[in-house]
């Protein structure tokens, strides 16, 4: 009897990782059991072992080499001292998180045509139970033992030949695995699903384009809203208490001509909030009406409990694609502040509801206009970071600008749906990148860590008063210009205070869990998975 | 029977049928919104391989582009498509006008007096050409393969318009007075990389450097002379094409 309530204990304590664990992460900061490290989508680790006097010791502990010619763009998850991580374009490796060295491995088989618009990419697995939680860019959704990688079950999210894939992780919310959908190049229907985690029954789905009939539909015209995109490729939060699901929605199809979808083509670019038992919208805030310039509102949602003009509010944080730095009211999605935190040439600001005033001459043209940011955003997927010791929200921010073509769009099922191609860094004027703090009070920035090449990944901040983030560090074959540098900030004031070379992509975020008995920082770069820690 | 059907089939897929003008256009319009994010609004390259330079790493002839444009490459970022063969026949057709975009045609002027005149003006003091020169300036061995005539005759009349950024040149003070200048072979947030005629490769701190400016015109003087000269190099300069078996 004794032996049976231990191996049940530790049954419980091993490879279980319950909802209420989900709930009460920031609780066990010696793992990292879901995309952002918790619900509330800060990226923080609670850690502070390696803190700002001892980061300069940081050695790498460990490096796990992926047999993969794709981008990693995955965050691992851990969990008790397990890593499970994607490897792309739909595989997943799990490994002892302690030495790196791998336990099993699901490989799946892929069919010959996958059109993904950047790349066959996988940003990361959930956890639940005994479960690991993977889409697949041939747009299924996969449960795998944790144990041994077996698959559990394999259900068909999406139709892969009209250009549907699924690249993000997907989040848990009690005994369902929330997903998103990837293909707004290709004119697909954005959704997010709610699957049953022990059959893959599907429990709900959200479409974000209305059909007609619904409310939103008057945002539409025809029927540009069966190929009007809104897809949900990047994870969201979970506010448990207001039982909401808060999830950004992408850009708008076709991508840069507008032409065929008149109104404001709702709920594109937008933050959707979800009732989590039945998918129904409870409010929605969309940060560009009629998007042409491809900002969507993939961003991972940071709810933050603070005080707002004195008094206290469950409020979102959302450094936006578009240039702009928001503030949200959580609770009904009322606009709160709206402030630039990058270069923008496109808006004069925002009127009290949070529309933004255009400029004139913004829209794309087939002779090209030049508008600030350019088509990658002033920040792009990856994670934001806030730190509830500083109370400041830190991002990845890129200062450039593009060139924005009209072409023509024809819609032709599972080919790009787009309408011209805007041209990005622009060789005479490449911009740079920066890390910034911002004040989410007033949207002011407080410091800024500038680096030469635009960073394509996010940052993490630790309670051991750091920020890890990087310089860029993205494939070209044609040029010299990829740097790799992975680096540890003093999150107070910019300073750097120890940083590292990784030598390939870095498209990615960075995480922090205990393993060995020691907190370990961990970030992908080419096609490695590089761990540190103290000596 | 079936084996005569296979071999026409091969056959056909050898053999580009939309090759006309309003061919490379309608393929060149696909190319702007489908290839283009990875390969440049002008095929320039960027994140997927340049495409003007005549050399396709995973197979050269037409039925190889046809293939791997079909079905794109498995293990690298390039994806299939969805169209159909004639559309793709059009995108092969209009990425071969990358790599060629001036006329297949010898253009006006003598190559003979061309060559002598790019050996009279010391061309060959920056140009290499098949083993010949020096590297001061890009390699033009096969640059009538490369560059259409109108961007020929352009470089040498206005050489400041397009400058590859390997060809940028920087000047460098260090803290202590000392200057180093030479070609800008890369640059990150903390290191400049420089090629200077003095030390050989070179990389230095920034935060070692009092002064830092990059100078983005080119190093080579503008064309001095009779149009029908310009007209004789750029000739000369179009001969230079890479072997027919490697295009």
């Amino acid at each position: 009897m004794k032996r049976y309530i231990l191996a049940a204990a530790t049954m419980a304590a091993f490879g279980q990782v319950t909802y209420e664990r989900l709930l009460k992460a920031p609780q066990e900061p010696g793992q990292w059991m879901t995309y952002s490290g918790s619900y509330q989508g800060w990226r923080h680790s609670p850690l502070s072992e390696i803190n700002t006097s001892n980061v300069e010791k940081l050695k790498v502990a460990w490096v796990y080499q992926m047999p993969v010619t794709e981008r990693i763009e995955a965050t691992p998850l851990v969990a008790d001292g397990v890593m499970y991580v994607s490897e792309p374009p739909s595989n997943v490796v799990a490994l002892d998180a302690a030495t790196g060295r791998p336990y099993w491995r699901y490989r799946r088989s892929l069919p010959e045509k996958i059109n993904t618009c950047c790349g066959k990419v996988n940003r990361g697995v959930a956890v639940a139970g005994d479960r690991v939680f993977l889409g697949t860019v041939d747009a299924h959704l996969v449960a795998l033992n944790a144990k041994t990688g077996a698959v559990l079950w394999d259900v068909k999210v999406a139709d892969r030949m009209t250009g549907h894939s699924l690249t993000g992780a997907p989040l848990i919310v009690k005994d369902m695995v929330i997903t998103g959908v990837a293909g707004g190049e290709y004119g697909v229907r954005g959704f997010l699903d709610a699957y049953d985690q022990k059959t893959g029954q599907r429990k709900w789905r959200f479409w974000t384009i209305p059909e007609p009939g619904q409310p939103g539909s008057e945002t539409w015209s025809g029927d540009a809203w069966k190929q009007g995109g809104g897809p949900t490729w990047v994870t969201g939060s979970f506010d448990a208490e207001q039982n909401l699901i808060i999830w950004g929605t992408g850009n708008p199809s076709p991508d840069w001509n507008g032409d065929v979808r008149p109104g404001d083509n709702l709920y594109s670019d937008s933050a959707i909030a979800l009732d989590a038992d039945t998918g129904k919208l409870k409010w929605h805030f969309q940060f560009v009406p009629h998007d042409v310039h491809d900002w969507d509102a993939v961003q991972v949602p940071v709810l933050v409990d603070g005080e707002w003009q004195g008094r206290p509010r469950k409020l979102v944080y959302w450094a936006h694609r578009n240039g702009f730095f928001y503030v949200l009211d959580r609770t009904n999605g009322q606009f709160l502040l709206g402030k630039p935190f990058a270069t923008q040439t496109w808006a004069e600001g925002m009127d009290p509801k949070g529309r933004p005033i255009r400029k004139p001459n913004i829209d794309p043209s087939p002779e090209g206009v030049y508008v600030w940011p350019g088509v990658q955003g002033a920040t792009n997927w990856y994670s934001p970071s806030y730190n509830p010791k500083t109370q400041l929200f830190y991002v990845t921010a890129w200062e450039n600008k593009g060139l924005y073509r009209k072409g023509a769009a024809d819609y032709i099922p599972g080919n790009r749906y787009i309408g011209s191609v805007p041209e990005i860094d622009l060789a005479a004027e490449p911009g740079y990148g920066a890390i910034r703090a911002i004040q989410p009070k007033t949207g002011d920035r407080v410091w800024e860590y500038k680096v030469h090449t635009k960073p394509w990944s996010g940052v993490l901040t630790t309670a051991g008063n750091l920020l890890f983030g990087s310089t860029g560090g993205w494939i070209d074959r044609e040029k010299t210009q990829m740097e790799s540098y992975f680096f540890a900030l003093d999150a107070e004031n910019g300073r750097e205070k120890w940083r590292i070379n990784l030598g390939g992509t870095m498209a990615s975020n960075p995480i922090s869990f205990k393993a060995g008995g020691k907190q370990m920082i961990v970030m992908p770069s080419g096609g490695g998975i590089f761990a540190f820690s103290l000596p | 029977m079936r084996f005569v059907f296979l071999s026409a089939l091969v056959a056909f897929a050898q053999t580009n049928p939309h090759t006309a003008a309003a061919d490379a256009d309608a393929g060149g319009k696909i190319f702007r919104s489908h290839c283009a994010e990875c390969h440049g609004f002008r095929g320039e390259g960027g994140k997927g391989p340049n495409l003007t330079t005549g050399v396709f790493y995973h197979g050269s002839s037409d039925a190889a582009l046809f293939k791997n444009i079909t079905d794109g490459l498995p293990g690298t970022a390039m994806p299939g498509v969805f169209f159909s063969a004639s559309q793709v026949w059009q995108i092969v057709t209009y990425v071969r006008t990358l790599s060629k975009t001036g006329s297949f045609q010898a253009p006006a002027g003598d190559p003979g007096k061309g060559k002598a005149l790019f050996a009279s003006k010391g061309c060959g003091g920056c140009h290499l050409v098949n083993g010949t020169g020096a590297t001061n300036g890009p390699e033009l061995s096969f640059i009538g393969s490369q560059r259409p005539v109108d961007f020929l005759k352009k470089s040498l009349q206005f050489p400041n318009d397009t400058v590859d950024q390997a060809f940028w040149t920087a000047s460098a003070t260090l803290e202590n007075g000392t200057t180093h200048r030479g070609f800008v072979m890369n640059e990150d947030t903390y290191n400049v990389q420089l090629l200077t005629s003095a030390k050989g490769l070179l990389t230095l701190q920034r935060k070692d450097l009092r002064k830092y400016e990059v100078n983005k015109n080119s190093a080579m003087p503008a064309f001095r002379g009779t149009e029908s000269e310009l007209t004789d190099l750029v000739a000369y300069l179009w001969t230079l094409q890479r072997p027919r078996s490697e295009q």
